[in-house]
């Protein structure tokens, strides 16, 4: 099959490679305009992995286009890393659930300078 | 054979290495046991060496190597030594069996740390004597200084011992400079460390062996306090009186003799150091006897005779008349250890008192302590037959005929002099302390003598100072010459016969010094309190009862007690400046620039600080906020090279 730079041939049909990488970038930016607007953890929780999904949408998008493993294999990795964020990241929602009540991330500031 | 200077070493070494790690939780007996024992197993070993004849240079591996500079670890074992050790280890051995009973009122803890130090000192002097190389000379010289140190300020909740033992401390360090500084000289000029026989002396005189010779000097006059470094051994007095006789007049003191003795090689060439030595000695023999005629102290009088003893050993070595000092150094042993212990004796029955003008009349209740006493006097005043007699009448008489030398003869006339004020401030001691009737505020009316452990090495040493002049009686003209053919095989022979004269020099040195003895009597004696069975006969003379000089010379009299003002010179032309300068770099240095800077540093850092910590404002969507910011302007520019 002839290469043809930007476009992926998925179940018979042809698709320009760019509408992955809008959406993926679409996917990125509400991931994190989330974080920065929202203060319930539980939500920015999920924006991050709202734009680590986004970022491995890219690779195995560019994976396809360039016939080229490494980046399935990079996004799988990214998974496996996502999985233990989430679960360290809930693992200390639920301990400080557990100390106090917390109404939103800014009340979690005893470290500033 | 060859391991014998390390078992003499070893003895002291282990002992003073048991009571520092145990001592202070050992029963007493135990301490007592081992404190002296090790010194006189030490004595024994050195006893067996001597019978043996042992002469050994052993060197027991290199320890050093690194270029042309190779420094082995080896022990010297020869005449010169043996005889120092078995003053060391003889004398030592009486002194700290002594102090068994003068230290007896310590607590448990004190005793312990006594015997310890004392041990360390036998050892570190043992090491001086011992050593066949600088740079244990050295090691020794050093260790000597600090137990002195331990040892002047063992009451060290007294203030005035605790300042005593630094200022020895001091002194002694000038001292040690002086010895490192030597030992470079003689490295980098004549590539020696060992003595090696001294083949690498050049056979005639140059600036370098001069100057390796008077650096030398400085460290031999720092340990002897002779003149100008003569200021702490009084000071010195103020350790226990066990610790006086040992290092502050049988041993330490006279390490500055036995560096001469046994560098002669260097001072034979190196004529104007060694004459220096002589005239060093000569002046403090002087200089000290005069200064103790006004003292009251009576350790402070034994202090001063010391340093005018060691005086005349200096005079003797640097005459060249290496046998004569180390006999007199012997005798010197003898006779100022014995001064020293019944005069601890006498301070034990006074409550500690030591001003001697409150004593009197201790003669006949002191019944073994005062006899003791009075042999020791009449040593050092040198009557006859006693062993002062002979040794200082063998320096005075190889100065006196010591022929084609410009100095040997002020020198002797220095002796003399100092030969008859020796009679007449020993005089005055004995007279004062122990004549006439009981001072009226003598601390205690009926004295009670020392018990037996203080009064059997007194007598032992009494014996010693009676006949221990007869091993060398050349003072004489004939007789034995033991000590003399004893140390022959290191420090050469006399190199030039008596004078015909001699023998008169010496009775008129004798006569004059017993006159001067006697002389004290009249002056110092009210008439009131004179026996009419002594001397009184002699009705003339014995009315008289002179003004006390001090009375006739009050300036004369200031001068001497002042010391010559010496400790006023140095507070003047060292301290004060030091002191000035040290508080003008507290006020302009330390508190300006120094504290300045440093406190700038740390105020330049928590103000940065403090800023930095503003943008941890520990809101979690500001960091995001700065983190998507920089992934934008991150993705800028790679999207602006992309285009450009």
């Amino acid at each position: 099959m002839a290469l043809d730079a930007g476009t992926l041939q998925i179940g018979g049909e042809s698709i320009e490679s760019s509408w992955f990488l809008i959406l993926a970038a679409l996917l990125f930016s509400i991931g994190s305009v989330g974080i920065l607007v929202r203060r319930n953890p539980l939500v920015i929780l999920v924006c991050i992995e709202l734009m680590l999904n986004a970022v491995n949408l890219t690779l195995v998008t560019f994976s396809r286009q360039l016939q080229n493993l490494d980046g399935q294999l990079f996004a799988l990795m990214s998974l496996t890393v996502a999985a233990a964020e989430a679960v360290v990241g809930l693992g200390i929602l639920v301990d400080i659930f557990k100390l106090r009540e917390l109404e939103d991330v800014d009340d979690l500031s005893e470290l500033k300078g | 054979m060859n391991w014998l200077p390390l078992v003499i070493l070893l003895f002291p070494a282990v002992g003073g290495a048991l009571l520092a790690g145990r001592g202070w939780r050992w029963p007493r007996p135990l301490t007592v046991i081992i404190g002296p024992g090790v010194v006189w197993l030490s004595f024994f070993a050195v006893l067996y060496g001597y019978w043996t004849d042992v002469n050994v240079d052993q060197t027991y591996w290199t320890w050093i190597r690194a270029g042309s500079f190779v420094l082995p670890v080896n022990l010297l074992l020869d005449h010169l030594s043996l005889f120092m050790c078995l003053v060391i280890t003889g004398v030592g051995g009486l002194i700290v069996t002594y102090a068994v009973g003068y230290m007896e009122h310590e607590s448990d803890a004190s005793y312990a740390r006594f015997f310890c130090y004392m041990d360390v000192f036998v050892f570190s002097m043992l090491l001086l004597v011992l050593a066949g190389n600088f740079v244990f000379l050295i090691v020794g010289w050093a260790l000597v200084g600090l137990s002195s140190y331990l040892l002047i300020g063992f009451y060290y909740w007294r203030p005035a011992a605790v300042v005593a033992a630094r200022k020895a401390f001091v002194m002694n360090v000038i001292g040690d400079v002086g010895m490192i500084l030597g030992t470079f000289v003689v490295f980098l000029q004549f590539h020696a460390t060992t003595y090696g026989n001294f083949g690498w002396v050049p056979k005639s005189d140059s600036g370098y062996l001069e100057l390796a010779a008077f650096l030398f000097l400085v460290g031999a006059v720092a340990k002897s306090a002779q003149l100008p470094l003569h200021t702490w051994l009084p000071d010195a007095m103020e350790g226990p009186t066990p610790v006086s006789a040992l290092i502050h007049a049988a041993t330490m003191v006279t390490a500055g003799v036995y560096l001469v003795g046994r560098l002669h090689p260097i001072y034979d060439v190196a004529a104007v150091a060694h004459h220096t030595v002589a005239i060093v000695g000569a002046v403090t023999a002087l200089f000290a006897a005069t200064i103790a005629i006004v003292q009251v102290d009576i350790k402070r009088v034994l202090a001063y005779s010391t340093m005018s003893q060691i005086g005349y050993m200096f005079l003797a070595v640097g005459m060249g008349a290496y046998a004569a000092g180390f006999f007199h150094l012997l005798s010197h042993a003898f006779f100022k250890a014995l001064l020293f212990m019944s005069a601890g004796n006498v301070i034990h029955a006074m409550d500690d008192e030591q001003d001697m003008r409150r004593y009197g009349g201790l003669w006949g209740q002191l019944r073994w302590t005062s006899p003791s006493f009075l042999i020791g006097s009449l040593a050092l005043v040198g009557v006859f037959p006693l062993v002062g007699f002979f040794s200082k009448e063998f320096v005075l008489g190889a100065v006196f005929s010591k022929p084609d030398d410009p100095v040997s003869i002020w020198v002797w006339v220095v002796g003399f002099v100092t030969a008859v004020l020796t009679g007449f401030y020993t005089g005055r001691m004995w007279w004062v302390a122990f004549w006439g009737r009981p001072s009226e505020t003598r601390p205690v009316e009926q004295p009670h003598e020392a018990p037996g452990v203080m009064l059997i090495p007194v007598l032992i040493l009494a014996l010693l100072s009676t006949a221990g002049g007869l091993v060398q009686t050349s003072a004489l003209g004939f007789g034995t010459t033991l000590v003399e053919d004893y140390l022959k095989p290191v420090l050469g022979a006399l190199a030039w016969p008596p004078s015909p004269i001699e023998l008169i020099v010496t009775i008129a040195t004798f006569a004059f010094g017993v006159l001067a003895f006697l002389g004290a009597y009249l002056m110092y004696v009210p008439r009131s309190e004179r026996r009419a069975a002594f001397l009184d006969g002699v009705a003339e003379v014995a009315m008289a009862q002179p003004r006390p000089w001090s009375e006739q010379f009050p300036r004369l009299q200031a001068l001497l007690e002042h010391k010559y003002y010496f400790d006023e010179l140095y507070d003047f032309v060292f301290i004060r400046p030091l002191n000035w300068i040290a508080s003008w770099g507290d006020r302009r240095i330390d508190r300006t620039v120094i504290d300045g800077s440093l406190t700038g540093v740390a105020a330049l850092i928590e103000d940065g600080g403090a800023g930095l910590g503003a943008l941890e404002n520990g809101y979690f969507r500001s960091y995001v906020l700065v983190f998507v910011g920089g992934a934008i302007v991150a993705g800028l520019i790679v999207l602006w090279r992309a285009f450009t």
